[in-house]
């Protein structure tokens, strides 16, 4: 035991800040030189002496930031909904019911969530130009809303095993359908758990880069990340508006995490360990 | 930074059955139909392009032209063209920086704090898993302005005197891996954290007396009371740190393109580089078939070595 | 039933999936297209659809460059009006990459900059993706425009096996050409006379260095800055003859990199880097940074090509232009450069002709107009040159191209010489400069890329 409890106290919070401040630097630095004039060099450390705002006018219109940004909202939205709607449905399946092939099945399942991307990108797209699917949103939705439900399957019924039996067991006495028990039931009472895989989904979906990458050369279809990427091989000497275009394509999920970070992170925390 | 999560394996694995059986009326195979949209799709987009990818794995192809087979002389190029096994020598040095590094930081945080009671835990939690949860991208665009030859790091290390330090960090033979290692300790070291005082706080503190009254100081204490407790949380954050590092694409693509030279080429971008740039989508196929036996390996290993520890 | 029904469901799926699986196993990828061939002679010149036509062009051009583009295009645009350009702008090393993938896929583009040499317009060539111009290049008059060589960097053979002759599959009038731009005021600071030999440009480095200059402004992030050093050295050393050769692979495996006088260039440009000629840290700095920085001052010379003319001011009296000096005064002209990017046409268009028209458009004596002031040089026979004077900056530039292209020292661009050589080469390039191979392992490295692809040839 070292020294007095408060100086031991007043070292903690200092370790916690630090480590906090060098968790938020990159971005908030980021965000500081999107204030600054175009073409400009950011020091990193000062604010500059007047806010551009107009750098983000300049990465959203003539930078086509809008176009990007509206191609990750179609992806991801669809994506989300489709994606955890499947999820919930296959995770209730393997979580609640018995049934021929279901061990199998999860085994296969949980196959996906390990099969790194690399693997199957290559074939993937060759075979989505084949059937002239490159440069769609469905190139991106599909291969999207298949790794994530590999995931999202293992996640809900993980969930579901846990529910209290007697739930379920109220609700069948009733004379419910699986349909009624699912929906009626089991899923208000697991919001925290959808929760959580929805924002895993969204930033996972959002962020996604290689894909667009690989399957839209067409500025209309691609989303925003990799949009970003083929701009900042444009820009390289305009980091303010560089800056400008990267908070942009970062800020939604930033809002969505800190909206819910609360329940985000008591459901991975908790989910994380579940069997 | 986790996008794409992959599982949490820790514990139980294998699951445990299900507990309620069907209700009376419905038909038999009720869950294969829940379970089928689902599982179509994944069947789809996921299963039959690995299939696609041994295939293609077996061939010498352009991407355009007709292929020619060639049989197992991809695979066997994993030990003769020395792109290739630098590649993979690469993902070692970012395991150390992707995972045991952040390890580290967060058992030795995670061991301080937890005597006390932290007070706005939950606003620490928020900022400490927001590198978790940035896009690759802009991680990488918001470090290589840091990386630059006039960026802040630079700056930084010449206004406390350590001006010969300096250099283009990401253009440096020695040090472009290590940078992009370094932003990947930085993106993984929160979750650690976050995870690991969490876990810290569920070990009962009557195993934290038992130890006390045996004599043992905090070292002893660690060693014999936290990370027994934390083994769950390790074998989650080992798996997933190490797929993280071994898969890498974004960062190196925004951030490097493999470069300077090859040195900080890592199996995803040759995957890339070769499928659409140099037109060998045998080898691409090949290479990505590869790394995946290995991260299976990787994950069973951990852990089966994790649950055995356990006895 | 309904039992019955999903098991069955599950049993067909199981063998769809099976039978799937087992006939995916077996096709061998991809398909053989012959060469595409040649459209007829068009009756008359110029755009006769009378119908819409969207022509989707694909290039790379940036500042200066790309707003003319954008002016000729509207001006094209004006002419024809039942004509729409949709234009694709891309940066090099995107075009590199997604070209081949785009004109191969579904919705290619209709015309597009294709990069001369094996790795790009050879591919493309092979693949039966570009159409073989002679037709148009007879109606036009584009055989006639530019002196032969220039069109036969841009040819093939049909199938793709020999570069240099055969089918025209590209044509600009405009060319490039790399070489020593400097920077007056810095030379007169420092007492020195622009070098009029090998020595006198080293000599001239060494003191730019103890003076605290930066000898070289360069900046090779990119990758590609890097082959134009080592071939603005090699040019000098090695012979006009070999090395066109060895571009074309017209001896196949006769010739080999491994040769004396390559093995020097490396060492030299290798000992300039070691003496710290060149931008600080230059392997994490990248080209448009350099080139911003040498506009405002920073570095004494910069080995580029003629495209920073724009950058640096047509008429600018703070910089000059001349080759790499020679290693005797009075020695011929010599450089790397030749026809700039040419532009095809895709053998998935619905508008040939149209595409035609396009293209002549895009070379005609208004365009050369148009981007003289650009630093762009035209190639075009009889061109007016008029309006440049010699002393300025773009003159300059203009009088070491024409002597250059007189004296037939045009070196094509290295990196053309095999599939994939601008990949071999230019990272080998970043090692040799950063000291992590030597010479010797410079000159392996490429010829072994070399060697494999002459193996390759039928």
């Amino acid at each position: 035991m070292s020294g007095t409890p408060r100086t031991q106290v007043v070292i903690n919070y200092m370790l916690l800040i630090v480590f906090s401040a060098i968790a938020v630097y990159p971005l908030v630095g980021v965000v500081l030189a999107s204030l600054y004039p175009p073409e400009t060099q950011p020091s990193g450390f000062a604010l500059p002496s007047s806010f551009h705002f107009g750098n983000y006018a300049s990465a959203w219109t003539s930078g086509n930031f809008s176009m990007y940004f509206r191609s990750s909202v179609i992806v991801s939205v669809v994506v989300v909904v489709v994606s955890t709607a499947l999820s919930i449905l296959g995770g209730f399946a393997l979580g609640t019911m018995r049934f021929r092939g279901s061990k199998l099945l999860f085994y296969v399942f949980l196959l996906g969530m390990i099969i790194p991307f690399e693997a199957i990108v290559v074939p993937l797209y060759y075979d989505l130009r084949a059937l002239r699917m490159t440069n769609t949103y469905w190139a991106l939705i599909l291969p999207e809303i298949s790794g994530s439900v590999a995931f999202g399957v293992f996640w809900m019924r993980a969930f579901f095993l846990s529910a209290p039996r007697s739930l379920i067991e109220a609700a069948s006495i009733d004379g419910a359908s699986s349909w009624n028990v699912l929906w009626r039931v089991l899923v208000p009472f697991g919001r925290p758990a959808i929760l959580t895989l929805v924002v895993l989904t969204f930033s996972g979906s959002w962020s996604e880069f290689f894909l667009p990458l690989v399957m839209t050369t067409d500025p209309k279809y691609m989303t925003a990340p990799a949009a970003l990427s083929v701009f900042s091989g444009q820009h390289t000497t305009n980091v303010p508006l560089l800056s400008a275009g990267a908070v942009i394509v970062v800020l939604p999920v930033v809002i969505v995490y800190v909206f819910t970070q609360r329940e985000f992170i008591r459901g991975m925390l908790s989910g994380a360990l579940k069997g | 930074m986790e996008q794409g999560l992959l599982p949490p394996l820790a514990g139980r694995l294998g699951g445990k059955a299900p507990r309620s059986d069907r209700r009376p009326g419905e038909p038999r195979g009720i869950g294969l139909i829940y379970l089928a949209p689902a599982f179509v799709l994944y069947a789809a987009f996921t299963l039959v392009p690995l299939v696609h990818a041994f295939d293609l794995s077996f061939f010498q192809w352009d991407g355009i032209t007709k292929g020619t087979f060639v049989g197992l002389e991809n695979y066997r190029s994993f030990f003769t063209d020395p792109v290739i096994r630098s590649s993979y020598l690469h993902t070692l040095v970012l395991i150390v920086f992707f995972s045991f590094l952040p390890i580290s930081i967060g058992l030795f945080l995670a061991a301080l704090l937890s005597r006390i009671r932290i007070r706005g835990l939950t606003f620490f939690r928020t900022v400490l898993f927001l590198p978790v949860i940035i896009t690759n991208v802009v991680v990488a665009i918001a470090w290589a302005w840091i990386y630059a030859p006039d960026g802040p790091l630079n700056s930084i290390l010449s206004a406390i005197g350590l001006g010969e330090f300096t250099r283009a960090w990401l253009g440096d033979f020695r040090w472009a891996l290590p940078s992009v290692g370094l932003v990947g300790t930085w993106g993984e070291f929160g979750f650690c954290m976050i995870l690991f005082i969490a876990g810290v706080m569920k070990i009962p503190a009557s195993l934290y007396e038992a130890a006390r009254v045996d004599g043992a100081g905090p070292v002893r204490e660690f060693f014999a009371v936290t990370l027994p407790g934390l083994r769950n949380e390790l074998t989650v954050i080992l798996v997933l740190t190490v797929i993280d590092a071994l898969s890498t694409f974004d960062l190196i693509y925004v951030m490097t393109s493999g470069g300077p030279g090859t040195a900080t080429s890592v199996p995803a971008f040759q995957v890339y580089s070769r499928a659409f740039l140099t037109n060998q989508v045998g080898s691409a196929a090949a290479i990505g078939i590869t790394l995946m036996l290995i991260v299976f390996a990787v994950s069973f290993g951990i852990t089966r070595v994790m649950e055995r520890g356990e006895e | 039933m309904v039992a019955r029904m999903v098991r069955g469901w599950f049993a067909v799926l199981t063998v769809v999936t099976a039978a799937a699986l087992a006939a995916s196993c077996s096709v061998t990828p991809g398909s053989s297209r012959g060469p595409a061939s040649a459209p007829a002679a068009p009756a008359t010149v110029g755009v006769t659809e009378t119908g819409p036509v969207t022509l989707t062009v694909w290039d790379q051009e940036s500042g200066q460059v790309s707003k003319v583009w954008d002016q000729l295009n509207a001006e094209f645009q004006q002419k024809y009006p039942n004509v729409t350009i949709k234009r694709v702008r891309r940066s090099l090393g995107d075009l590199k990459t997604s070209l081949k993938l785009a004109i191969s896929g579904p919705n290619p583009p209709d015309v597009v900059e294709a990069n001369q040499g094996w790795p790009d317009m050879g591919q493309m060539v092979k693949a039966g993706l570009l159409l073989p111009l002679d037709n148009y290049a007879k109606a036009y008059g584009w055989s006639t425009r530019v002196s032969a060589n220039v069109n036969a960097v841009s040819s093939f053979t049909p199938d793709g096996k020999q570069f240099g002759t055969g089918s025209l599959f590209g044509f600009t009038d405009k060319g490039e050409l790399i070489g020593v731009f400097y920077n007056k005021t810095k030379l007169e600071k420092l007492g020195l006379a622009v070098p009029t030999t090998f020595a006198e440009f080293e000599q001239a480095l060494a003191i730019a260095k103890q003076s605290g200059e930066v000898p070289i402004a360069f900046g090779n992030l990119d990758r590609f800055g890097g082959i134009h050093e080592f071939a603005a050295v090699q040019d000098r050393i090695a012979p006009v003859s070999y090395l066109t050769d060895f571009i074309f692979g017209r001896q196949g495996a006769n010739l080999s990199f491994d040769t004396a006088q390559n093995l020097q260039a490396a060492g030299i440009l290798q000992d300039w880097a070691r003496k710290g000629y060149f931008t600080a840290g230059f392997n994490g700095v990248g080209y448009d940074n350099t080139l911003a920085k040498f506009v405002k001052g920073e570095g004494v010379f910069m080995i580029t090509g003629n495209w920073i003319v724009a950058d640096l001011g047509q008429n600018s009296t703070d910089f000059g232009f001349i080759l790499m000096p020679p290693m005797q005064a009075g020695d011929p002209p010599v450089t790397t450069g030749g026809p700039g990017f040419p532009l095809a046409i895709t053998a998935a268009t619905k508008h040939p002709d149209a595409a035609a028209a396009y293209i002549d458009w895009m070379t005609n004596s208004h365009s050369d107009e148009l981007l003289l002031p650009t630093g762009q040089i035209p190639l075009a026979k009889g061109a007016d040159t008029s309006s440049v004077s010699p002393d300025t900056l773009l003159g300059q530039v203009r009088t070491a191209a024409d002597a250059t292209n007189r004296a037939n020292g045009l070196v094509p661009y290295e990196d053309w010489a095999t599939p994939t050589m601008y990949d071999t080469m230019s990272a080998a390039v970043q090692e040799l400069m950063g000291m992590q191979i030597t010479p010797q392992q410079f000159v392996d490295k490429n010829q072994k890329d070399y060697a494999a692809f002459q193996k390759s040839r039928p």
